[in-house]
């Protein structure tokens, strides 16, 4: 298979999973976890590159391509590294539960959590250029701070429900075991993320 | 032909073999009915708990609401 046939049919895969997972997301994570290809991660990376390429130009608000570059960088840097301690947290604890996951699958599994996120941060990026904040109390600014709540919310229950997925068809645990993970991972997960946020990366978690 | 629904029915019964069953004792039934409308198209009920909750930090907070809001448009 040549290099373009293989991104023609990794993208199909990828455009039929993320419609999977806003209609049918159980089914699609067993899907993900007994015939997901590696391959896919190409447009999760690509979307996450689009993503931080908007962000660095909303942060920067100048045309300075040095800033620019450090920026999506900084940004890049930030976001691969809690990507890998995510999976690498989730993949140790499934082996000290007694599991015996396979990276790939929890890291494609982990990879289609990240969705919601780009989502949420797509979104809001947008939203500080359209409508800057501060938000204010008069009618329309708490309308407003309403919507933004409930689709902050939305997006985090989808993901909350994506990541329970992960742990449930990446490791193949129970609710106990999945709980058990979760627990084991959150400490970890907070710790990184503080420390990213005291560095100035990213206020709200990337995970 | 039957050949090809008996292998089928297999395929599908081994991926649904493939993970343990959940129990939670006398709340299972329960719990079946929460996960089986976050199964298909869950987004009714994600915007619906999200519309709750949102309504509920207004009543709890008022208009402070709008400060974390800004908060979190500055969280990216």
């Amino acid at each position: 298979m040549d290099v373009m046939s293989a991104a023609i049919v990794y993208g199909v895969s990828f455009g039929r999973t993320v419609w999977g997972l806003l209609t049918r997301p159980y089914e699609t994570y067993r899907r993900i976890a007994g015939h997901g290809k590696l391959g896919e991660l190409i447009f999760v990376v690509a979307l996450l590159v689009i993503y931080f390429a908007l962000a660095s130009a909303v942060k920067v608000t100048a045309f300075r391509p040095f800033l620019l570059t450090r920026q999506f960088i900084v940004l890049l840097m930030g976001a691969v590294s809690s990507i890998s301690i995510s999976v690498g947290s989730l993949w140790v604890a499934g082996r000290l539960f007694g599991g015996k996951p396979k990276l790939e699958v929890v890291l494609l599994a982990w990879a289609y959590t990240l969705i919601p996120t780009v989502s949420w941060f797509m979104t809001t990026s947008i939203l500080y250029v359209l409508l800057p904040p501060p938000r204010t109390t008069s009618a329309l600014g708490i309308l407003f701070s309403l919507l933004f709540l409930v689709f902050s919310a939305t997006l985090l229950w989808w993901k909350v429900t994506l990541a329970y997925l992960t742990l449930r068809f990446g490791l193949k645990f129970d609710f106990a075991k999945s709980v058990g993970v979760a627990l084991f991972c959150a400490p970890i997960l907070f710790g990184w993320s503080y420390l990213l946020y005291k560095a100035g990366i990213f206020k709200v978690p990337f995970l | 032909m039957v050949d090809v629904t008996y292998q089928k029915f297999v395929k599908r019964w081994e991926e649904v073999t493939d993970i343990p069953p959940q129990t939670f004792g006398p709340l299972t039934s329960l719990y079946k009915k929460m996960t089986r409308r976050l199964k298909v198209m869950p987004w009714p009920w994600f915007v619906g708990v999200s519309t709750l909750l949102a309504f509920g930090l207004y009543l709890a907070f008022g208009s402070a609401i709008a400060s974390l809001v800004t908060l979190l448009q500055r969280g990216f």
